[in-house]
């Protein structure tokens, strides 16, 4: 073939050579005022990733027998960002030597994060929660993870009416899914099935009776305890279906492996779909062991090599926190990805229907050591915590 | 973490996207000492996959074109190769080119791989467009020819050889997609069937040089594409355990905040945000001069012909993408093709004005990834991804409190529009969904305003002056190159990896010219 745009093809060749003093002069030509140091999408982004938050707790209420809430300002920024309902922050702060983080669903709404507001409930279970609900004071400073998560609504997913169900502290998601409901930002039909032992181990029952007054539709369901107002009993199926059709909804629940366990048995008879059901993700904790081995782990985190112990029954995450070495971590349910770290040398086990990684990470041996336990002595290498 | 100085390193690389990591292997096998440092807790950048719920979405990658089968491998598997990364991967072939589809109603066109089955389905939807079209193929393999060997010295090009063996190379050289069809004579619609591709390079095509379209398509034709099985995250991994291999460094996590410099203006090592320093004389850069020399080189080095250069580029497209994990089959929904292209309209010039604003914007390149790899999510479910980009900074106008639901509303824009146009309902099947919009990609990847691929390679800043330039633009500040979607060889998987490569190698070359 022979191109030729213009009548001579000496004239097409003579373009092709002026290209480069085209690029330099235009490149010579650009405006001499300074480059942006900030660009609007990127600060929105900042706005709503901070990533690792400074915090202060401005106050603390016992709101039932073992359960304490905890509200939070930002000491590092004058609002916190403005999130899904039903996301959940992770907490860490120092008990002792010890470094502890755990993650908790927020309980306030995306509006008052606006307001420099979180608030978190807290049951008195575990090492660190107990510790928050009987120890912590106004004033404590915290480090807080931003809001994350997958259980909240997803308007082109689900059905446009939601059937919440909570177990204990398995409530604190849907105040805020409740509360962003009355505020506008959210626009489901909510019912929310909350069970509890006694009406005393009912938590927020003044703020739940005050929403449904607004239009949320709450059923208290106490199984221990038989009272006029309450449904008695468990979230059955046919308790379910006295308010709801089961094959019409999006279920989303949060509470106690149990509880899971129970109502997923109540709803297999009506096969519904895997997207029909919405658990929120539960910590992953300590292996019940006899007479549990002690591992040498091995740590390096960029440049520096640390060698703590590891016990066969705790994952390696809380190793390295039990001696006091900052290790990124939010879930601590093997699935948010957030503690990626690369496996060099020994072996290891995964938390049960807990593995999170992706394909590729098992191919080249990645973990995530907030689901993993050491079977060996074991050397591995950790991004460095942000703060 | 305790703020300290590390120890000293040949090369420093800023950014493990596919530049930097490509980048890092070429240092380290070179010889030298290689730091890559990442902000964020994964290597990849854009090349990456994420898990929602039974399903491992890919995160950006369509198909990697240019990399053909082992037996005729094209110069990214070659490439590969020479990396030592290739049988690190799992590949699988792409079965067809794409499926183009206009919302006028002008154009629903399914095109074959292969030079003559291109020709030939072209002809069948446009009647004696089959010499153009022979031409336009000849044409693209002169160009392809013609960058070969620009590569071969370095770009060091001897003029009076060009002259002689690629002539048309040059005289069709400075001119657009658009001016040179027309002077092959294409009919209009053959024209409009072939620019379906211009999308990748986001520029419309009476401003895309024909050299950059052209090199493209043919290497998209006529070499097959690929893709790796357990998504792009495997292509990242593989290349993590080869600079580890190497004996190089990597550090997650670890943004880079500070290029510092002595009083001389020369390199003297990089500053991390938590206040480590990392001694160094050369830099490899995997983002953009926007943010180098507007926030990361020291102000006291920043000379005024480095910002006039940078003030003088046109941002590309922002990108917004939307992630489905459907609860059944490609087949069961009538999903029949892997790749999809769907317009307004096929004038790529009208098209790329309707997508400066977000309101206006409905165009869409929809990948069915289960239409080339069936095994990628559960027997009885499919996974899609659907890509589009704005040609402004338009999505900066969305506040904190509508974020989500913008979002949404444009999630829900793809579906209707992928619904109507295709006949295949998903709504229903919707089991897992996730957005990416140009915040998304600001917050992982730091580019400024979200852009996904780079400077617009459109007029006087196209593909072939860059490449020329190469040399010249490196002496803009010594000991400082660049690699990825910002780089000479502009956006795209294949161009990141090869800008990596050529700002790998070209800084080894510095560091041997230095010991001399």
């Amino acid at each position: 073939m022979n191109f030729k745009r213009q009548i001579f093809g000496f004239m097409d060749m003579l373009r092709f050579t002026k290209l480069v003093p085209n690029r330099r002069e235009a490149l010579a030509n650009g405006s001499a005022a300074p480059l942006p140091k900030e660009y609007r999408v990127n600060t929105l982004a900042k706005v709503l990733h901070p990533g690792e938050m400074a915090v202060e707790v401005t106050g603390v209420r016992r709101v039932t027998e073992g359960m304490t809430e905890l509200t939070f300002r930002r000491t590092d920024a004058g609002a916190f960002p403005f999130f899904r309902a039903g996301q959940y922050v992770s907490l860490r702060g120092e008990v002792g030597k010890s470094l502890v983080s755990r993650p908790y669903s927020i309980a306030s709404s995306p509006r008052e994060a606006l307001q420099n507001k979180l608030v978190l409930g807290v049951e008195d279970a575990g090492f660190f929660s107990r510790h928050l609900g009987r120890e912590v004071k106004v004033g404590d400073r915290f480090v807080m993870t931003e809001p994350s998560g997958e259980f909240h609504y997803e308007t082109l997913r689900d059905k446009k009416r939601i059937v919440c169900i909570a177990g204990g502290a398995g409530i604190t998601p849907f105040l805020s899914m409740a509360k962003s409901r009355l505020e506008g930002d959210e626009d489901y039909e909510m019912i929310l099935f909350y069970g509890a032992r006694d009406e005393k181990r009912i938590a927020f029952k003044a703020e739940l009776d005050e929403m449904a007054a607004k239009g949320i539709q709450v059923v208290y369901v106490l199984s221990d305890e038989e009272r006029a107002g309450y449904e008695h009993g468990f979230v059955s199926a046919k308790l379910l279906e006295k308010y709801v059709d089961i094959r019409d909804v999006t279920f989303f629940l949060c509470g106690p492996k149990a509880m899971y366990d129970f109502i997923l048995k109540e709803l297999a008879p009506y096969s519904l779909p895997v997207k029909a059901v919405r658990k929120d993700a539960t910590y992953c904790g300590s292996l019940s062991l006899e007479n549990p081995r002690t591992f040498r782990l091995t740590a390096h985190i960029r440049d520096q090599v640390y060698t703590v112990d590891a016990r066969e029954d705790e994952t390696l995450l809380t190793a390295l926190e039990r001696a006091g070495i900052p290790a990124p971590n939010k879930c601590r349910a093997g699935g948010c990805g957030y503690c990626h770290s690369k496996w060099i040398s020994g072996e290891f086990r995964i938390a049960e229907g807990r593995d999170g990684r992706r394909e590729a990470d098992r191919k080249f041996g990645w973990i995530h050591p907030c689901v993993t336990y050491p079977i060996s002595d074991l050397e591995i290498d950790i991004p460095p915590a942000e703060l | 973490m305790e703020q300290h100085t590390a120890k000293a390193y040949d090369v420093v690389v800023i950014g493990a996207g596919n530049g930097g990591l490509t980048a890092a292997i070429r240092v380290l096998q070179g010889g030298y000492s290689c730091l890559l440092l990442e902000k964020h807790n994964l290597p990849g950048g854009f090349a990456t996959s994420f898990k929602r719920g039974r399903f491992e979405f890919e995160a950006s990658l369509h198909e990697l074109n240019d990399f053909g089968s082992p037996e005729e491998p094209g110069d990214i598997r070659t490439l590969f190769r020479e990396l030592g990364v290739e049988d690190k991967i799992d590949w699988v072939r792409i079965p067809e080119a794409y499926h183009l589809i206009t919302t006028d109603k002008q154009y629903d066109c399914e095109m074959p791989f292969g030079v003559e089955a291109f020709i030939s389905k072209m002809e069948q939807y446009v009647p004696g467009s089959r010499k153009s079209m022979t031409d336009f193929f000849a044409l693209c393999n002169e160009v392809r020819d013609a960058q070969t060997y620009s590569s071969s010295v370095n770009g060091n090009t001897d003029s009076s050889y060009m002259k002689a063996h690629f002539p048309n190379f040059i005289k069709a050289g400075s001119y657009s997609v658009n001016e040179v069809l027309d002077s092959l004579k294409m009919p209009k619609r053959a024209r409009d069937i072939l620019n379906a591709y211009w999308c990748y390079l986001g520029v419309d095509c009476d401003r895309m040089s024909f050299l950059h379209y052209g090199s493209m398509v043919i290497r998209y034709i006529t070499r097959d594409a690929w893709m790796p099985k357990m998504r792009s995250h495997e292509i990242s991994l593989a290349m993590d355990a080869r600079i580890r291999e190497l004996g190089g460094d990597i550090w997650y996590h670890s943004p880079a905040e500070k290029i510092l410099t002595d009083d001389s203006g020369a390199i003297t090592g990089v500053r991390l945000a938590d206040g480590t320093v990392i001694p160094t004389r050369h830099v490899i850069a995997n983002c953009s001069p926007h943010l180098v020399f507007g926030q990361m080189l020291e102000e006291k080095s920043v000379t005024e012909q480095m910002v006039r250069a940078t003030n003088a580029r046109t941002f590309a497209g922002r990108g917004f993408s939307m992630f489905l994990g459907l609860n059944k089959s490609a087949e069961q929904l009538g999903i029949k093709s892997h790749n999809y292209f769907i317009y307004d309209t096929a004038d790529t010039v009208k098209q790329y004005d309707l997508m400066r604003k977000v309101s206006t914007n409905h165009v869409q390149a929809t990948v069915c990834l289960n239409n080339a790899y069936p095994a990628c999510s559960p027997e009885g479910t499919c996974m899609m991804y659907f890509t589009t980009m704005f040609m402004s900074d338009d999505w900066g106008n969305v506040t904190e409190t509508d974020y989500f639901k913008a979002k949404d509303r444009l999630a829900d824009d793809m579906i209707r529009v992928f619904e109507r146009e295709t006949g295949c309902q998903i709504r229903d099947a919707i089991e897992e969904i996730a957005v990416a919009s140009p915040t998304t990609y600001a917050r992982y990847c730091g580019h400024p305003q979200g852009v996904i691929y780079g400077y617009e390679t459109a007029d006087w800043d196209s593909l072939m002056p860059r490449m020329m330039m190469m040399a010249e633009d490196a002496k803009l500040f010594p000991g400082l190159r660049f690699a990825g979607g910002y780089a000479m060889r502009s956006s795209g998987y294949s161009s990141a990896y090869v800008s990596g490569d050529l700002s790998g190698r070209q800084t080894v070359g510095d560091l041997k010219r230095e010991v001399r």
